[in-house]
């Protein structure tokens, strides 16, 4: 997995980083919406978005290809029901579910890209996400690569030994459920043990200024002017 | 099945978008009830479980394998709440951080794994683990995966990807294959988990009640074949309800839009949140009512 690459992207420095992590996530809204209300007949439209998604990357001074190698990830998942319809004869509707899925993926990456995940689940902390499901991304995140580690490890070692059997599978994944649960004891026990009373305590507020209102509001035209001009 | 960003019609993923986040604040709202106030390191770790156990791969049939899905694994070892909330999150952290489901689309994947799934593999488990508790587990393996497929086909139908029979038979086959294979999987995991310790799952008690637990099983399954049914004859049930339903319901969701509003997009969208925000609050007042009647 190459996750690495999402945290060093979203601790550079650019202008996009420095804006408030609620205007993004606005701004990513209103891309989205726009994106996905499109008729898929304006195939210009697209290169619209296309231009203004290159013009942010830009902006952020990320690096293309390993942005747009990532967004198409879930582009395989799409190609299938893209054939389906190719076949069924409405070729500009295939075109434009490739388009529209990878468009959007590309908007979300660079959210994600610019934005360093703490400041991200603070935003969606003030916009109301219940805080529980915060705290539980929160700490998912932190283990997801620890826990992941543990799991591909297991899975070097049991292939080395041979093919893996359906019950020794199973094994592996109680094992791995053991540990698990070990580790999370033993967090819980720690967080304690330094006084956690339910609650991340936050460094200081996010401060809302003039510059991600502007922000804000000029992704939101320009998704709006692209997706009606266009 | 992830379904990612461009597939799902405005209506569509608006109307799940508006559903998702109350019911998933009831569902944060209960896990923290049930659990020490601040044990959500467990939640966390466990979503980070489920992330890392679908890495390994379960060698099923010749030269295929297939992986844990996990809804109804959680839902056995944490109950339904906290099983939504974890699943809910991994689904973010998927969409988020390696672009598996959209962000726009992310409401209706909650809704079909987190909440469809998740209920539908706890009820089988809450409802017959006593009795016969090995196809209990297997039941709820099955039927997570099969509610929440059966729930990502029916909107991509009505967001009008178009699905030919054919291909609908084949992906019906795809689910049932995946829903034993879940069963399987889920069933193994639990009992390899139990010989390592056994206090892991406990048997829920058998407590008073289960005519609302039945009746909400039911519920989820006639709701899961009538959606699927509703998709793929859209035109029946809007003959059915032109010949039965009397005037006053039809007039307001009329075509399934509403009248006087300009974008039709936006006509649809309002029509779909008030059918669903309908279907919705109507099953609360009933299940208030049965529950009160049963106390």
């Amino acid at each position: 997995m190459g996750d690495a690459a999402i945290e060093r992207w979203s601790r550079q420095q650019s202008v996009l980083h420095r804006r408030d992590a609620r205007a993004k996530i606005g701004a990513l809204f209103a891309f989205l919406a726009a994106v996905s209300t499109t008729s898929p007949d304006s195939q210009i439209a697209f290169a619209g978005y296309a231009l203004l998604l290159a013009a942010v990357i830009a902006a952020a001074r990320l690096p293309f290809p390993g942005l747009l190698r990532r967004a198409a990830l879930g582009l395989p998942f799409a190609a299938g029901f893209a054939l389906l319809l190719w076949f069924s004869g409405e070729r500009a509707r295939a075109l434009a579910l490739l388009e529209k899925c990878y468009l959007s993926a590309a908007g979300a990456l660079l959210l994600v890209a610019t934005t360093p995940m703490p400041e991200l689940l603070r935003a969606l902390e003030i916009l109301h996400l219940p805080r529980t499901v915060v705290l539980v991304i929160h700490f998912l995140y932190r283990y997801l690569f620890v826990i992941s580690g543990q799991a591909r490890r297991m899975r070097w070692a049991a292939s080395s030994r041979g093919r893996l059997q359906f019950r020794s599978a199973a094994g592996a994944l109680a094992v791995l459920f053991a540990r698990s649960s070990a580790r999370a004891s033993g967090i819980y026990q720690a967080m304690l043990a330094r006084g956690f009373s339910g609650q991340f305590p936050a460094l200081a507020p996010p401060r809302w200024r003039a510059a991600d209102a502007a922000f804000l509001i000029a992704a939101a035209l320009a998704s709006a002017a692209v997706r009606m001009a266009l | 099945m992830h379904i990612p960003d461009g597939f799902l019609s405005a209506p569509v993923w608006s109307a799940f978008d508006v559903l998702a986040p109350p019911a998933l604040g009831i569902a944060a709202r209960r896990a923290q009830r049930g659990l020490d106030e601040r044990n959500v390191p467990l939640l966390g770790v466990m979503g980070a479980f489920v992330f890392a156990a679908q890495m390994i791969n379960f060698p099923v049939g010749p030269g295929t394998s297939g992986h844990l899905v996990g809804a109804a694994l959680l839902a056995i070892a944490l109950g339904p709440a906290a099983a939504s909330v974890v699943m809910a999150s991994i689904l973010a952290v998927q969409a988020l951080v390696f672009q598996d489901g959209g962000i726009l689309s992310l409401g209706a994947n909650i809704f079909n794994m987190a909440i469809a799934g998740v209920l539908a593999g706890y009820l089988p488990y809450r409802l017959l683990a006593r009795a016969h508790r090995s196809s209990a587990i297997f039941l709820a393996g099955a039927l997570s995966v099969l509610a929440s497929a059966a729930f990502a086909l029916a909107e991509l139908i009505l967001s009008g990807v178009p699905v030919p029979r054919r291909v609908l038979l084949l992906s019906m086959g795809f689910f049932f294959a995946g829903a034993l294979v879940e069963g399987g999987i889920t069933l193994a995991a639990v009992r390899a988990m139990e010989r390592l310790n056994p206090r892991w799952f406990r048997t829920p008690e058998e407590t008073a009640f289960p005519a609302p637990g039945w009746i909400a099983a039911a519920a989820l399954l006639l709701v899961a074949a009538g959606v699927l049914a509703a998709s793929t004859y859209p035109d029946g049930i809007e003959r059915l309800a032109a010949a039965h339903a009397p005037a006053w319901v039809h007039a307001p969701l009329a075509g399934y839009s509403f009248q006087g509003v300009e974008p039709p997009w936006l006509r649809r969208v309002l029509a779909a949140a008030a059918g669903l925000l309908l279907i919705y609050g109507a099953c609360l007042w009933a299940g208030r009512l049965i529950s009160r009647r049963s106390a």
